[in-house]
């Protein structure tokens, strides 16, 4: 690689926020026509440095290379000008307006001297745009119409509709479904042939290697790393990411099943829009097994799971837990009964913001021994408690006092896991338990649901992470759009399967709606 | 940094505010409002016209030849002396303390105490649920009316026994006060949780109904009127069902046995609130719905529990007040209820804090009093100062509850996300 090449090269970027620095004198070449993966755990410093790059933040310290030219970016619009574009998370894109007239949006050609908008040419430059690049796009649709992995799409025909040569995507996949990740790696790489340069982020390692021809890890906010993807592997890079050696497969063996402990029939549940989110799903969960639910997230999962933990009335059908009715069981009865459950929203349910690690600790169990002792709290065995989850959850920084607003979103995470888990509880509904959790301690948590299932306990698994559900499950349900697609065995089927399923297709061996009883096809 | 980044930026600092760096803000803001208040009394002063001026400022001659160069002593008159203002405002409420303790002018301030403590924690413990209680004042009237009454009836046949009779109606009337209190609470309660009515709504407008159904039950002889008063106001109670004045004078209307139970009740809620599972229900509901809602708590149950609970520590204040100060019921009950908004702002909600604010409040009410008849400062100027420290002292605590409210006040460039699944936001 010599100097030439170099699309953009960052050099020693130091950017600091109260308190933290998230990245510390990082240095990062990118090759012109590579893509390039930027990969860490989360609170790495990723972000934060596209971020400086694509001149949304000002670095405290280092320098800023673009074509070999020192630049300095007091805005987005500068980076733009100097070529560099960058695809968010979320799309910003208006629904109501066509795919073309997205594109265009803020940087239409004029016609009659500057008056208006001459729409026609605008929506020629798309269609030449997006058939250079063997886009498949429709300009005419509105974005509302469009599926998720075209609206990606769009955000990159904008980003190249204004002139972008260095294209940064952050977390692309994390929206998509198997499929449509294919697609997108396919659409890079028609990019970088054609002399485009990526840079994308993520912290899923079989993607970097998939996608990337360089992969460069960032730990803590420092560069840890700059390799090829071509000879490197999945341990070398998971090393990098968490510091250290880390066994990255799940083991699991087989579950020794006992009575039904959750058993779902025909429920319907509208979501908050009072639009029908999960419509006449049976399933059954066992003592004794991980029952796990892949699907693209906003698939119906999360009103599925409020409906089971009692945090929303389902509209119709039954849910029983333990062998009783608990459909209109207020959430105190199910918690009481023995149901412990890790929440998707962990800072708008899962913690008290303002309450200290001790006073979350008791959290669903203020009014049950051994913490409610008498009409009065014994906050000394509070204390232990929140202690106890602490130490053996590695939650940092180890101290009960803190308030859970301080404490970063994993150990928020590992601090609710740790006092689900520790409910001795009869059935555990797990959404998204190792979510923003750094891989260490994913393996932890994992060791940990395995051993509750040993012991007997139901699992019911929710997670968007298609290894982790596949992992850990014995049964698996994909969901599709408020349906459950197949129960399935999660050790023989494909990842392409899977993927058809979760997209709403039935692959050959799945015959549809023949499977969708408690026994599924596992049995 | 733009003006509006700098001023989340302060806003943040206050929300994180230690409890120490919380005392100083409360000390120095008191101190700036008495530093303004005085050049308002002085320029009040100046635009007065007196014969002889009450404080003057005076420079001496050499000073000011060294820089002006005249000869002349340099002075300048004002008709009020804000040190001698401030010195009725906080010391007169007082009185002569040391020496006697337990004059009436302390006695005045001690019963002013009494009564917003009763209001301030009752606020506090509806603003702890993230409720709005501005119905404390109607509550107060109700609890106040009920006491009157009802010991209307059950006092003199029992006036006879003593210090049994006084045993039996003390606690019964503050009971009956609570229960009033309680239960007119918890029709606003019982509107915003089943209904979705906006309490502050609900509890102005039963304001309005309290009131007028005090002034329509204790105007008319066929009802509670005294018939031998030509003001509205119930039968007086006979002393024994009053609270017995120990240590002041009977005329001073004030009782340190309604001081201590008053201060009972402070530790009692504090303890109620941090100690109990519905202290903690209570609190987590107010800082956090949803995550009440995940724990258990019955969100509905638990704003009608609360309001009812602000509601019954109102009427015990206003049973408190019939039974220490009036001796029966009167309308035109002062503003205690309102005042207790500021008391509770004031104590940052926290029970224990309410005491400290109601005496403050105190010290201030009778205070004012003392200045307008010990000095020519009009009672306008003497409402302007003290509205003057309190709206100063409260601010702050204010401010914090709003951002807290809010505003996302987290760990500043550290925000706690998901991962991509979801994208919270971006990752550092």
């Amino acid at each position: 690689m010599t100097q030439t090449d170099t699309a953009v090269r960052l050099e020693a970027i130091t950017k600091r926020f109260p308190g933290v620095v998230a990245n510390d004198e990082v240095d990062l070449p990118v090759e012109r026509g590579s893509v390039h993966a930027l990969l860490g755990e989360n609170g790495a410093g990723k972000t934060t440095l596209m971020n400086v790059l694509y001149g949304l933040y000002q670095p405290n310290s280092g320098r800023i290379v673009v074509d070999g030219e020192e630049r300095q970016f007091d805005s987005p619009r500068d980076a733009i000008d100097a070529g560099v574009g960058m695809i968010h998370q979320h799309f910003m894109l208006v629904d109501t307006m066509t795919v073309a007239e997205n594109i265009a949006l803020g940087n239409e050609p004029r016609k009659w001297g500057g008056l208006a908008v001459d729409r026609e040419a605008a929506r020629r430059e798309v269609v030449e745009l997006s058939e250079r690049y063997g886009f498949d796009v429709d300009p005419d649709k509105t974005v509302a119409e469009v599926s998720v992995g075209v609206q990606q799409r769009v955000e990159i025909l904008k980003a190249l509709y204004r002139g972008a040569d260095v294209l940064i995507l952050d977390e692309p996949t994390a929206v998509l479904t198997p499929q449509e990740v294919e697609d997108l790696f396919d659409v890079l790489d028609e990019l970088t042939d054609q002399g485009k340069t990526v840079i994308f982020i993520t912290h899923k390692l079989g993607e970097a290697m998939q996608a990337a021809d360089d992969i460069t890890v960032l730990r803590d906010g420092e560069n840890v790393g700059t390799v090829d993807a071509d000879e490197t592997t999945r341990e070398e890079l998971a090393e990098l990411m968490v510091g250290r050696e880390v066994v990255l497969e799940v083991e699991s063996t087989p579950p020794s099943v006992g009575d039904t402990v959750l058993d779902v029939e025909d429920l319907s549940v509208r979501d908050d829009r009072d639009v029908p989110a999960v419509t006449d799903v049976s399933f059954a969960v066992r003592e004794g097994e991980v029952f796990g639910v892949a699907g693209v997230d906003g698939n119906g999962q999360a009103e599925l799971v409020e409906a089971i933990t009692g945090l929303r009335e389902p509209e119709a059908g039954t849910v029983e837990f333990d062998g009783e009715d608990v459909t209109d069981a207020s959430r105190r009865e199910r918690i009481d009964g023995g149901m412990a459950y890790i929440p998707e929203d962990r800072q708008e349910r899962g913690l008290v913001m303002d309450f200290d690690l001790v006073e979350n600790g008791i959290l669903g169990s203020q009014h049950n021994a051994p913490f409610a002792a008498g009409p009065t709290i014994d906050w000394t065995a509070a204390r232990e408690h929140a202690e106890g989850v602490v130490a053996d959850y590695d939650v940092r920084p180890p101290n009960a006092d803190t308030e859970a607003v301080s404490l970063s979103g994993g150990n928020q995470q590992k601090f609710i896991v740790g006092r689900e888990f520790e409910r001795d509880p009869r059935l555990v509904v797990a959404t998204h338990p190792t979510r923003g959790v750094d891989i260490g301690s994913q393996e932890f948590i994992h060791d940990r649901l395995l051993e509750l299932r040993d012991e007997g306990r139901g699992v019911f698994l929710v997670s968007s992470k298609l290894d982790e559900v596949q992992g850990l499950s014995d049964r698996l349900a994909v969901m599709h759009d408020g349906d459950v697609m197949a129960v399935v065995d999660p050790d023989e089927i494909t990842e392409e399967e899977l993927g058809l399923l979760m997209a709403g297709e039935y692959p050959e061996r799945y015959e549809p709606r023949s499977e969708r009883d408690a026994e599924g096809v596992a049995q | 940094m733009s003006a509006a980044d700098r001023a989340r930026d302060l806003l943040g600092r206050l929300v994180r505010a230690s409890a120490f760096e919380r005392f100083l803000i409360s000390a120095s803001a008191l101190l700036l409002s008495v530093f303004i208040g005085a050049l308002i009394i002085l320029g009040a002063g100046r635009m007065t016209d007196c014969s002889t001026a009450a404080y003057t400022i005076a420079v001496p001659g050499q000073f000011v030849t060294q820089f002006v160069g005249g000869g002349s002593v340099f002075a300048m008159g004002f008709c009020y002396d804000p040190f001698a203002v401030y010195d009725l405002l906080f010391l007169g409420a007082l009185g002569d303390v040391l020496s006697n303790p337990l004059n009436s002018q302390f006695a005045t301030t001690i019963a002013e105490t009494t009564i917003l403590m009763f209001t301030g924690v009752a606020v506090a413990v509806a603003f702890r649920a993230d409720i709005f209680n501005i119905g404390v004042q109607g509550q107060l009237v109700v609890g106040a009316l009920t006491t009157g009454v009802v010991l209307t009836f059950l006092a003199p046949p029992l006036a006879g026994l003593g210090v049994l009779a006084t045993a039996v109606l003390l606690p019964l009337g503050l009971l009956l006060g609570g229960v009033a209190g309680g239960a007119f609470a918890a029709i606003p309660g019982a509107l915003k949780a089943y209904a979705d009515a906006n309490e502050v709504i609900t509890t102005i407008m039963l304001n309005f109904v309290a009131t007028s159904i005090a002034l329509f039950l204790v105007s008319r002889e066929d009802y509670f009127k005294d018939p031998e008063s030509f003001a509205s106001q119930t039968v007086p109670l006979p002393d024994v069902a009053l609270f017995p004045s120990f240590l002041f004078r009977p005329r001073d209307d004030v009782s340190v046995l309604a001081l201590a139970f008053a201060l009972v009740v402070l530790v009692g809620t504090w303890y109620l609130l941090q100690h109990t599972p519905f202290g903690y229900d209570l609190r987590t509901s107010g800082l956090q719905p949803d995550a009440a809602e995940y724990g258990g708590v019955d969100a509905d149950r638990t704003i009608v529990s609360s309001m009812t609970l602000s509601g019954a520590l109102a009427g015990v204040g206003g049973a408190v007040y019939v039974l220490m100060v009036l001796g029966n019921f009167q309308t035109g009950v002062p503003d205690y209820g309102f005042d207790g908004i500021t008391v509770s702002i004031l104590a940052g909600n926290n029970p224990l804090g309410v005491g400290f604010a109601a005496f403050l409040f105190g010290v201030l009410k009778s205070g004012s009093i003392v200045v307008q008849v010990g000095s020519d400062v009009p009672p306008t100027l003497v409402g302007v100062l003290r509205g003057l420290i309190i709206l100063f002292v409260a601010m702050p605590e204010f401010f914090r509850m709003m951002g807290k409210k809010f505003g996302s006040f987290d760990r500043p460039g550290e925000p706690v996300t998901a991962d991509g699944a979801t994208g919270g936001g971006s990752d550092e």
